[in-house]
Order: C-alpha cells, then sequence, then structure tokens
C-alpha cells in the first residue's frame, strides 16, 4: 500500500512537470467554452457567408445544439487529445527502462499498472467534468431551463469509452513496449468498432456509441435501454482487459 | 555463508544459448568480479539474479532464499545498479530517493537521514538540479545512492565503470571500496584493471560457461609463472648480460632491451642474475618477478 502510495504521488508529479494535466484541463476547458458558443454563433457563421445568392435560413438555435456540439467535440477531438496525451503513461517507462530501478526494490509490479491506471483515469474525469461544467453553464445561460433526458447516462457514456481509451493505452504499453504499440492498440480498436457499427443492429452493444452517440439519448430521441448494453460491455472490456495488463505486466521481461 | 549461490544455471534466447549450465557461489563479504567480453551473458546472469528474467534451467539462491521470476521477495537483500541507470527526469536527485525509500518501506525520517548521508558519500550533495541535466557519471553515482539506500546486503552492480571517464570511473570504484565489508559487492566489468583495483574474488564468463573461477590470490598462486623479466639501458648492456648469464639464458625471451628469463627457482636464480649485473657493473632500469596478470588469466581462458 505504502508503494501505491508513493508511486501514485510519482505519477501525478508527473503529469503535471511533463504538463499531461495541464494540456488535457485546458483543451477540455476550450471544448467546454467552444460548444455552446458555436451552436450559439452558427446562424451568424453562416448568413456572414457569401453563398452566391443562395439563402440558408437555419432554425434558431436550442440547448440541444449545444450539447450536439459538445458530444461531437468530446467524443473526437477530446478522445484524440486524452489518447495523445496518455500515450506514454506506461510505454515511456518500458522503452526507457525506468522502473527496473523501482522494480528491483521490491514494488509489486500490479501496484504499477493500477497505480497508472488510477492516476489517468482521475485526470481522466476531472478533465471531463470541467468541461461538461463549463459547457453546462454556458448552455444554461443562453437557453436557460432546456430539458435533458437521461442526462446521467447521456454524460456518463463517453466517461466510460474514455476509460476504455486508457487501458487500451496501458494494456498496448505493456504488449509492445513502446509509444506506437500504445497509439497503435487504440487506434485499431477504434476502427474495429466503427466497422462493427456499419451493421445498424450492433449499435445497441457497440461501446463506440457511447462516445458521441448518446446525444439522442439526451433530447429524448432514443431510450436508455439502446445504450445500457454497450455501457455494460464497454464496463467488462475496461475490468476485463485491466486484468489481462495485469496478467501481461507479470510475465513482461523489463 | 554463500551469499548468492547459482546452480546449474542455463538460458538461451532463440538459438543463441547465452548462458550453459553455470554455477558459482558468492561468500559473504566479498568483492566478487563477473569478467566476460560484451555479450557474453553477465547482464543476462544479473537480471535472472533479480528476477527480471526467468532461467530455462537451474536455480539461483540470494540469502538461501530461491529466487523465483517476477516475484521480487529475494530483492529486498539486493541494491541493483544498472548499467545505465534510467531516472524520471523531471526530479531531483532527494525527490528520487524519497521515492525509492517510500518504496522500499522507510519511514520520512530514515529516508531523509540515508538519503543525505548517501547523496553526500557519491558526491551529489550540493546537486539540486534535475536529472535530466546530470551527465552519465552523475547518473551512475545517483544510481549507486539509490542501490544502497535499503542497506542491501548484496549489492550487484552491472558495468558500473564501463561507459566513464578516468575520473568518474575512479569516482565509482573509490565509492565501492568505501562499503566494501559491510556489503558483499557483484560487480560485472571487462576492465580488467578495476577488477585487479577492488575485487578479492573473480569468475570469468565465457562462451556462455564460467572459464575461471576464485579468489585473486589462489588463481595468481596457480597460474605463477616464475618468471623474471630484466629491462636494460641499451642494447650493450643486454648482450654483455646475456653472454655472462650463460645456462640461464635457455629459456629466454629477448626484445631490445628487455629480457624475460623463464626460471626453474625464483628465489636462487634473482640471486644469480643480481650478482651477475653487479659483478658486470650493469645497472639494469627495471627488475620484476612477473606476477600473473589478470589480463593473462583472461586471455588464457578465453582464447
Amino acid at each position: 500500500m505504502r508503494a501505491f502510495v508513493a508511486f501514485t504521488k510519482k505519477e501525478f508529479t508527473e503529469s503535471v512537470r511533463s504538463y499531461r494535466l495541464f494540456v488535457l484541463a485546458v483543451v477540455f476547458l476550450l471544448l467546454g467554452i467552444m460548444s455552446p458558443l458555436v451552436a450559439k454563433l452558427m446562424p451568424d457563421l453562416i448568413s456572414g457567408t457569401d453563398l452566391g445568392g443562395v439563402t440558408i435560413t437555419l432554425p434558431e438555435p436550442t440547448a440541444m445544439d449545444s450539447w450536439a456540439q459538445f458530444f461531437g467535440n468530446v467524443g473526437q477531438m477530446g478522445m484524440l487529445a486524452l489518447v495523445i496525451t496518455f500515450s506514454g503513461i506506461m510505454a515511456t517507462e518500458l522503452s526507457r527502462g525506468t522502473l527496473v530501478n523501482l522494480l528491483t526494490k521490491g514494488m509489486k509490479r500490479h501496484t504499477v499498472i493500477l497505480s497508472k491506471f488510477l492516476t489517468a483515469s482521475l485526470i481522466w474525469t476531472v478533465s471531463y467534468l470541467l468541461c461538461m461544467a463549463v459547457c453546462f453553464a454556458y448552455t444554461e445561460y443562453y437557453w436557460p431551463a432546456a430539458t435533458l433526458h437521461e442526462p446521467f447516462l447521456a454524460f456518463f457514456a463517453p466517461w466510460l469509452f474514455g476509460m476504455l481509451m486508457i487501458v487500451l493505452l496501458i494494456l498496448g504499453g505493456i504488449l509492445f513496449g513502446n509509444l506506437y504499440g500504445s497509439l497503435l492498440t487504440c487506434l485499431t480498436t477504434v476502427i474495429a468498432l466503427s466497422l462493427i457499427n456499419i451493421a445498424s443492429v450492433a449499435h445497441k452493444y457497440n461501446p463506440i456509441s457511447l462516445a458521441s452517440g448518446t446525444l439522442n439519448l439526451l433530447n429524448g430521441h432514443m431510450k436508455a435501454a439502446d445504450f445500457i448494453p454497450a455501457a455494460i460491455i464497454c464496463a467488462v472490456a475496461v475490468v476485463i482487459l485491466l486484468v489481462t495488463a495485469i496478467a501481461a505486466f507479470n510475465k513482461k521481461q523489463v | 555463508m554463500a551469499i548468492l549461490s547459482v546452480q546449474r544455471l542455463s538460458k538461451s534466447f532463440g538459438n543463441n544459448q547465452v548462458i550453459d549450465d553455470i554455477s558459482f557461489d558468492v561468500p559473504e563479504g566479498s568483492v566478487f568480479g563477473f569478467i566476460g567480453a560484451n555479450g557474453a551473458g553477465k547482464t543476462t546472469t544479473m537480471k535472472m539474479i533479480l528476477g527480471l528474467l526467468p532461467p530455462d534451467a537451474g536455480e539461483i539462491f540470494v540469502c538461501g532464499e530461491k529466487v523465483a521470476f517476477g516475484a521480487t521477495k529475494t530483492n529486498r537483500h539486493i541494491g541493483y545498479l544498472p548499467d545505465v541507470p534510467q531516472f524520471y527526469g523531471y526530479m531531483r536527485p532527494a525527490e528520487y530517493l524519497r521515492l525509492c525509500g517510500e518504496i522500499v518501506g522507510l519511514n520520512a525520517a530514515e529516508c531523509d537521514q540515508r538519503s543525505k548521508e548517501l547523496l553526500q558519500m557519491v558526491g551529489l550533495a550540493d546537486v539540486s538540479k534535475k536529472i535530466s541535466g546530470f551527465s552519465r557519471g552523475m547518473k551512475q553515482r545517483l544510481g549507486m545512492a539509490q542501490a544502497l539506500l535499503n542497506e542491501p546486503r548484496l549489492l550487484i552492480c552491472d558495468e558500473p565503470t564501463s561507459a566513464l571517464d578516468p575520473l568518474g570511473r575512479k569516482e565509482i570504484l573509490d565509492i565501492l571500496k568505501q562499503i566494501t565489508g559491510k556489503t558483499t559487492v557483484i560487480f560485472s566489468t571487462h576492465i580488467l584493471s578495476d577488477v585487479e583495483r577492488i575485487c578479492d574474488r573473480m569468475a570469468v564468463l565465457s562462451g556462455g560457461k564460467i572459464a575461471l573461477s576464485g579468489t585473486l590470490a589462489d588463481l595468481r598462486a596457480q597460474h605463477q609463472t616464475n618468471a623474471i623479466l630484466i629491462e636494460f639501458a641499451t642494447a650493450a648492456d643486454q648482450e654483455r648480460f646475456a653472454a655472462a648469464a650463460g645456462n640461464l639464458m635457455q629459456n629466454a625471451t629477448t626484445t631490445d632491451t628487455e629480457l624475460t628469463l623463464q626460471v626453474a627457482e625464483v628465489a636462487s636464480a634473482q640471486r644469480e642474475l643480481l650478482h651477475i649485473l653487479s659483478s658486470k657493473d650493469i645497472l639494469p632500469l627495471k627488475f620484476e618477478v612477473l606476477e600473473p596478470t589478470i589480463e593473462g588469466l583472461y586471455l588464457e581462458v578465453t582464447q
């Protein structure tokens, strides 16, 4: 337990001093500010563009347009930022050999994995909450008292998908021992899930639906039952992949 | 008692048999030089001792406890300095030692005390810059400090001096000298003069086998050659001497001004040779009874 606390402290120090925490917080803060702003300004932006006499009339933006931007941004740019900032969390330690000193001092190998998973999860959670809170505040300011259906599940879903990305980065880092391995593991998984998603029957079960599809839940077009199976599968996958990562690291020659 | 016992250890990577059925013991309190060419398997053996690599066959015991791959119970007795120790570049030396101290379970006061002493010993007490700005020699010294933090009974150093400049090497050897007596040291290297300076035992690893092992004194005695070297000021001196030496010259090899004589009995030959030198009034530059060198032993067993 002492080793876990010590290593977790080291992980946080590393996140602060390598600007990982700062970069992620700023990116998500900007996404939080941008989403309602873009929704608000979209009609002005479009009407300001000379389309050669064609006039496009857009309906007055609503809170849902702001949340549509939010889910779009978080699901794409946000996930990308998350994956890039944490890509080295495991891979760099292994490729540089910085764990050798600590492991030969008797630190348990699972301590490393659990501590890294905890740190990354906390930073991701805080960044995501920050983004959500800012977006919520602005949205409430521009379009007060909008009705949100199933807000818990709608906002929980992208967070859960982010957790899947984190555990994939750790597992990829262990399996391949370098940055590219981590990034490719995530990329391959996302591409595979996207391909599966071509079949509309898979939507309900596919974790990738959680990344940016839950706007339909928030605006009431879809029901919680349409997303719960995917959320359960995603959560189970996170646990299984975490256990696999620990088992793989126990066998890894460092 | 042997603090480390390696028994019938084998390891191969693919078709490459790196370690082939080796056994050796390291008694407590010794400074053990583990010698071998680059790629001989020194690091592989050390990693197996630390449980970082699984052996194909054989057993390793540290302080009587069996080493198991991945599980690190025996490592509480060991301090390890890797060949190129890697640190977190964003930390300062004292911070790094605190992290190590917390991992081995020292309390804050003990940890601060030990860190201070060790940083003093390795000459980094006044260095407060981040480790990313350290030279290789400084990293090696910090590596030594972290290895000694938990007061290990056995210190394993993997080529601690190989990549350092002469001053850096001297610093590391001086540190090792300071801790001998309290700590058993295993020290791999291919720099033979380092072995002569600090080790009392050695083993030579060659072709996956232990080609030679024992205490330096025993090995020297076993390989005693009974040779005497005389260096003359001029070639003319040498010729005059050779003419006078008669049948002592039977087993002699000469270069321009040097003469190496193989003799049956060193003491009597010395007397005779000195007598000839003085009677012919020849003043040699050097008169030396040749001891077998580690280099000579090493070349003998590896060729």
